[in-house]
């Protein structure tokens, strides 16, 4: 990892609050693999003072891409900046999901979250089956279907809450038949706490192997300050910039 | 080019620069970043006799070029820090210090005899201001006699250099400072952070499951530079100054109001490569301004 001033390419909204951000970094680029992140600094002044974690979205060496929502002062300052524009940037940062070949992987993901499956659906669809459940608010919120579409997927299924546009329902609605249909062994997860919640009271206990790919508000996002910690099983904090970002969801104490 | 050497008498350092307590981990990390030679010292994340999970989330929260924490100094306890000392030094040759902390003074000086023995350890600081812990809240930093006590422990029973980081969370740092010099620190550390409140309006709560958290960051420097100038005025030990520290000019300021070093705090935890940064931009400052070492500006401002 690598601290490193990165040239803003592009910054282009998606839809609604929603933005992609293409960044030109050679090292970031070529050492992402999908579940790292990169903290962001927002603004070049004192205020906001933190730097803001996002995760990689692809890469396509020297550049790599970030998807953002925009939802308070830090995410609304990178909405401005502009092609040309330098910002600092400290990554790869985190664990990855683990690498498999020739597996049955279902990848569910939840509202922005898919920014990391997105990366895992680009880098893995050659060498592995790949599944993939995906839901969000409203059709606003359920962004890149089309190009997902583009990879060979076994089966992909989207879920809206309120119905527009997708099925009405949750990622967890028809997720235990597509594990059945599928011959599922591995999933690969993204999005709040609430979804891996039930997510865990769904699938935790059937014998797969779930990888969870978890948020939490960062100070450092490489490990020194021990801010963005969640409790695992063991009842022993554990660190989400530096022990995950990807967890095995049975390492992590669920409030359900 | 301009002399970075900063005598501490007991020590000397090729630059004033120290990365403070829990905002540097245990040093190793930063290794990817840059190579630890280049700093003047750095600080250990504190230290307790045993191992610690730290407090419960949220841990952080921002503020106006500020940061309140609570992490309730997390970590593995003196004796599983001693072989993390071991490992870092055998990668740089610049001086560890080690913060130590303690609920009462027979753990203080616990935890300060297993450090005391290891030869990788250049210096104790002792940290006797502990916002982010609720232990009825009294910390030895809160009065003069309970300073000296702890001090003059610790300076019988080990043989270290020690630093005595003072909290500003009391109405009169200067006399906590001398009760500290009195009992035979050998340099004055200031300061810790200040405490402070962060409320939820939505839900009407503390943000902090502990109520009060500590505030550093750009935030605090105009209050931490008073102090520090008001302590390097009431001891004759040195003064070692923290708080807000992110430029090169920061340095120089704390250095006018009379601190012969400094540590940097939360800058290293936003940009890892800061604390080089602003070793490199007090080089710049110094050459530009025609200063030639440190010691032509420690508390030398024109009144
Ligand atoms: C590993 C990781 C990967 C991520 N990847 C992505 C991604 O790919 N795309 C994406 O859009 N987002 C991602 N996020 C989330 C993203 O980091 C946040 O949305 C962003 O930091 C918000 O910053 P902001 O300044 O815009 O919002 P803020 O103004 O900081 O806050 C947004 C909300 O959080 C609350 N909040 C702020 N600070 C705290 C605190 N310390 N404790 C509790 N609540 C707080 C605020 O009240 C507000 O409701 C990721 C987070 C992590 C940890
Ligand atoms: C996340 C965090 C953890 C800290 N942990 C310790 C600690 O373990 N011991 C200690 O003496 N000070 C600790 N401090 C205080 C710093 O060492 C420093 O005194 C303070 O942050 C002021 O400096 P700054 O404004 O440059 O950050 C901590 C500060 C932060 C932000
Ligand atoms: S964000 Fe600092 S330890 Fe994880």
């Amino acid at each position: 990892m690598k601290e490193e001033a990165c040239r803003v390419i592009t910054n282009t909204i998606i839809q609604g609050r929603y933005y992609l951000m293409k960044l030109e970094s050679s090292h970031i680029s070529e050492n992402s693999k999908p579940g790292n992140f990169v903290m962001v600094a927002v603004s070049g002044s004192n205020d906001p003072l933190l730097k803001r974690p996002f995760g990689i979205f692809k890469t396509d060496p020297p550049y790599f891409y970030i998807y953002y929502e925009v939802v308070g002062k830090g995410s609304e300052l990178l909405a401005s900046k502009m092609t040309g524009d330098l910002v600092m940037v400290v990554g790869p940062l985190g664990n990855t999901f683990p690498e498999y070949e020739n597996e049955n992987i279902l990848l569910v993901g939840g509202g922005r979250g898919i920014a990391p499956l997105y990366f895992a659906i680009e880098q893995y669809s050659g060498s592995n089956n790949l599944s993939l459940i995906y839901g969000a608010r409203s059709k606003d919120d359920l962004l890149f279907t089309e190009e997902i579409g583009k990879f060979a997927l076994k089966e992909k299924a989207f879920y809206t809450d309120d119905g527009s546009g997708f099925t009405k329902g949750q990622v967890t609605t028809d997720i235990k038949e597509i594990i059945e249909r599928n011959g599922i062994n591995i999933t690969f997860s993204c999005g709040p706490d609430k979804m891996f919640e039930s997510l865990n009271s769904e699938i935790g206990s059937l014998g797969i192997s779930n990888f969870v790919s978890m948020e939490a508000f960062m100070g450092c996002g490489f490990g020194i300050c021990y801010s963005c910690v969640v409790k695992g099983s063991d009842g022993k904090y554990k660190k989400v910039c530096s022990d995950g970002p990807v967890f095995r969801m049975e390492e992590i104490k669920w409030q359900i | 080019m301009a002399d970075l050497t900063a005598d501490l008498g007991f020590i000397k350092l090729k630059n004033p620069v120290i990365p403070a307590s829990g905002t540097f981990g245990y040093g190793g990390e930063f290794l990817q970043f840059f190579d630890l030679d280049l700093l003047g010292a750095f600080v250990m994340k504190g230290v307790y006799s045993e191992e610690r999970g730290g407090n419960e989330p949220p841990r952080i929260w921002e503020t106006p070029s500020g940061l309140l924490n609570s992490i309730g100094l997390a970590g593995p306890g003196a004796e599983g820090l001693r072989g993390i000392i071991k490992e870092v030094a055998s990668k740089t040759s610049t001086p560890i210090i080690v913060n130590v902390c303690g609920g009462n003074d027979e753990e203080y000086l616990e935890v300060a005899r297993v450090l005391d023995v290891m030869e990788e350890v250049a210096m104790l600081e002792l940290n006797i201001s502990c916002p982010n812990v609720r232990s009825g809240g009294s910390c030895p930093a809160q009065s003069p006699s309970d300073t000296k006590k702890v001090v003059r422990l610790l300076k019988e029973n080990t043989k270290k250099p020690l630093i005595v980081k003072l909290s500003p969370n009391v109405s009169d740092v200067p006399s906590v400072a001398r009760a500290a010099e009195e009992a035979g620190a050998d340099a004055i550390s200031v300061v810790n952070t200040f405490l402070g409140l962060a409320l939820d309006v939505k839900n009407r709560k503390p943000v902090f499951k502990n109520f009060f958290a500590g505030l550093s960051g750009p935030a605090i420097k105009p209050l931490a530079l008073k102090i520090v100038w008001e302590v390097a005025e009431a001891v004759n030990i040195p003064v070692i100054g923290i708080g807000g520290i992110m430029t090169g000019r920061d340095v120089l300021e704390f250095i006018l109001a009379g601190a012969t070093a400094i540590q940097t705090g939360t800058v290293n935890i936003i940009e890892p490569t800061g604390s080089v940064r602003i070793i490199n931009e007090t080089l710049e400052l110094m050459d530009e301004l025609k200063i030639d070492n440190l010691e032509e500006i420690r508390g030398g401002l024109n009144i």
